[in-house]
C-alpha cells in the first residue's frame, strides 16, 4: 500500500459511500442503547439482588410480621422484589381475615393470586430491555455484514471501469465497507453476552421470589 | 424505553455507555495511525540495501588489473616499470574512499570531487604512458608481445567501462557534460510524457534504470531495473513508456552517442 493513501479511520469513515454509512449510523446508536441498557441491568440486577437478601434476613429474623408489613407499607419508595411480593400478599390475608369467617383454602387462595400477580410484575420489571439485547445480539452483525456487502459492490463496479485492475484500487474501498461489520460486531458481542448474563441472573431471583411465596404461604396457613 | 424504577441510574448509565464507546474509538484510531506511519521506514530500508552493493563492487572490479600489468611489463623493459605505477596507486585510495563514504555522507562529496580532480591527472599521465608504452612496444616489441598489450588495453577499457559514471565521464573527455546532461533530459522528458503517472500515487518516487541506446536511439535489450521505487506498479510503468518512448533522442555527434550506450537513468514520474 502507497503511503499516498491515507487509511486512517476518519478517513475510512467519510470515504464511504451514504448507504454505508447509514449503516454505520445505525450501528453506532444501536450500540450506544445496548451498551446504556446494560448498564441499566448491571444496576438494577445487582440492587434487586442485594433487596432480596436484605429482606430475607429481616424476614427470617423472626420478628413480628405485622411490624415488619408496617414497616414496609408506611416507607418512603414503593418497596420492590421479595418486599412488594410480602406486602401484596400480607395485605390480602389480612384484609380476608377481618371479613370474618371464611374457608381457610379461599383464604389461602386469594393471598396467592396477589402474591403471583406482584410476582409477575416484579419479574416483568427485571426482563425488561431483555428482548432488545438478544435482537441487538442477532441482528446487528447482519446490518453491518449488508453494509460490507454493499461497499464492496461499489469497489467492485468502480474496478470494471479501469482497464488494468490492481489490487491497490479496491483495497480502500472493501477496507471502507469491512469498517461496517467491524461495528456490528462490536454491537453484536457484548450484547450477546450481556443477554445471557442478565437471563441466567433474572432467572435465579425469579426461583427464590417463588420459593419465597411457597414459604410464606406455609407461615401465613399455620397463622390461621 | 426506561422503567420507573430506572429512572435514577439512567444517567449513570448513559455515561458509562458513552465512555466504552470512547475508550473503544481512540483505540481504534491509535491503533490505525501507527499502521499508517509504518511504510516510510521501509523505504529508507530499501535505498540502504540498493547503495551498498554499487560501492562495494568498485574495488573489485579496479582489482583484477594490476597483477597481469606486472608480469607483462618486465619482459619488454625494465624502464617502462615505473611510469606504469600510478597506474596500480590509483585504485588504492579508491577503498579508504568508500570506508569514509559508509561513514560520512557529508565528507563524501567533498573527497569525491578531489579524487575525481586527482583522478583525471592520473588518468591524462596514464594515457601519455600508456602511448608512450604502445610506442616503445611498437617499436621494440615481437609482433606476439604487441598482441598482449593490445589484450591488456582492452581489459583496461572494459573495466573502465564496468565503473561508474564519473569513471567514464573521465575517460570520454572529448564529449561535452553539457550535451550528455542536454540529452538525458530530454531522454527523460520523452519518457515522462509516456508515464501513467496515476499508477505512481501523490508522493515523489525516484528509481533508476539501467538502458543501453543504440546510436539509431533505439534500446539494445530490455530496460534493466537498478533501484525500484517501493512500488511494482510504478516501476512497470515507467519501464512501459520506456519502451514506448522508441526512438530516444540521440545527440548527433557520433562520440556523443557513444555515452549513451550504457546509461543510467535517474527517473522521478512526478518531475524533479
Amino acid at each position: 500500500m502507497n503511503v499516498a493513501n491515507d487509511m486512517s479511520f476518519f478517513s475510512l469513515v467519510s470515504g464511504a459511500s451514504l448507504p454505508v454509512q447509514m449503516v454505520m449510523i445505525i450501528l453506532l446508536i444501536t450500540s450506544l442503547f445496548s451498551w446504556w441498557y446494560i448498564f441499566i441491568k448491571v444496576f438494577t440486577i445487582k440492587n434487586a439482588t442485594k433487596d432480596a437478601e436484605q429482606f430475607e434476613g429481616a424476614f427470617w429474623s423472626g420478628g413480628d410480621l405485622n411490624k415488619l408489613y408496617e414497616g414496609l407499607s408506611t416507607g418512603r419508595r414503593k418497596s420492590q422484589g421479595m418486599a412488594s411480593i410480602f406486602e401484596a400478599g400480607f395485605k390480602e390475608f389480612v384484609r380476608h381475615k377481618q371479613q370474618g369467617r371464611m374457608e381457610v383454602s379461599d383464604v389461602m387462595e386469594g393471598t396467592r393470586r396477589a402474591m403471583r400477580a406482584a410476582y409477575n410484575r416484579e419479574l416483568d420489571n427485571l426482563d425488561a430491555h431483555l428482548p432488545f439485547l438478544a435482537s441487538v445480539g442477532s441482528v446487528s452483525p447482519y446490518i453491518g455484514l449488508f453494509g460490507t456487502v454493499w461497499g464492496i459492490m461499489n469497489a467492485f463496479r468502480g474496478l470494471s471501469n479501469v482497464a488494468q485492475a490492481t489490487l491497490s484500487q479496491v483495497a480502500p474501498g472493501i477496507a471502507e465497507a469491512l469498517v461496517a461489520t467491524a461495528i456490528g460486531l462490536f454491537a453484536a458481542i457484548p450484547a450477546v453476552i450481556a443477554y445471557n448474563r442478565f437471563a441466567s441472573s433474572v432467572d435465579r431471583l425469579s426461583v427464590r421470589y417463588e420459593s419465597f411465596m411457597e414459604e410464606f404461604t406455609n407461615i401465613l396457613q399455620r397463622r390461621i | 424505553m426506561i422503567r420507573k424504577h430506572e429512572s435514577d441510574i439512567s444517567w449513570k448509565a448513559g455515561m458509562l455507555a458513552l465512555a466504552v464507546h470512547g475508550v473503544l474509538f481512540v483505540a481504534m484510531v491509535v491503533s490505525i495511525n501507527w499502521k499508517a506511519a509504518h511504510p516510510p521506514m521501509n523505504i529508507t530500508e530499501v535505498e540502504l540495501w540498493d547503495n551498498l552493493p554499487t560501492k562495494v563492487a568498485k574495488p573489485i572490479a579496479v582489482k583484477p588489473l594490476p597483477p597481469p600489468e606486472v608480469k607483462e611489463e618486465p619482459k619488454p623493459e625494465p624502464k617502462p616499470v615505473e611510469p606504469p605505477k600510478p597506474v596500480e596507486e590509483k585504485p588504492e585510495p579508491a577503498p579508504p574512499k568508500v570506508d569514509i563514504e559508509l561513514e560520512n555522507k557529508k565528507k563524501e562529496q567533498a573527497l569525491k570531487k578531489k579524487i575525481e580532480a586527482e583522478k583525471k591527472l592520473e588518468e591524462a599521465k596514464k594515457k601519455a604512458a600508456i602511448e608512450k608504452l604502445k610506442k616503445e612496444m611498437l617499436e621494440d616489441l615481437p609482433k606476439p608481445k604487441q598482441a598482449d598489450n593490445m589484450d591488456k588495453k582492452l581489459k583496461e577499457l572494459q573495466d573502465a567501462m564496468l565503473d561508474d559514471k564519473p569513471a567514464s565521464a573521465q575517460q570520454s573527455s572529448s564529449v561535452s557534460p553539457s550535451v550528455i546532461g542536454e540529452f538525458t533530459e530530454k531522454i527523460k522528458a520523452k519518457i515522462r510524457g509516456n508515464v501513467n503517472k496515476t499508477l505512481c500515487g501523490d508522493g515523489n518516487p525516484e528509481l533508476t534504470f539501467q538502458i543501453s541506446v543504440l546510436p539509431t536511439g533505439e534500446l539494445s535489450g530490455a530496460p534493466k531495473l537498478v533501484k525500484s521505487s517501493g512500488n511494482a506498479t510504478c516501476d512497470e510503468a515507467v519501464e512501459r513508456a520506456i519502451i514506448v518512448s522508441e526512438p530516444l533522442p540521440m545527440p548527433p555527434d557520433n562520440a556523443a552517442k557513444a555515452e549513451f550506450r550504457n546509461l543510467k537513468l535517474k527517473f522521478k514520474p512526478n518531475g524533479e
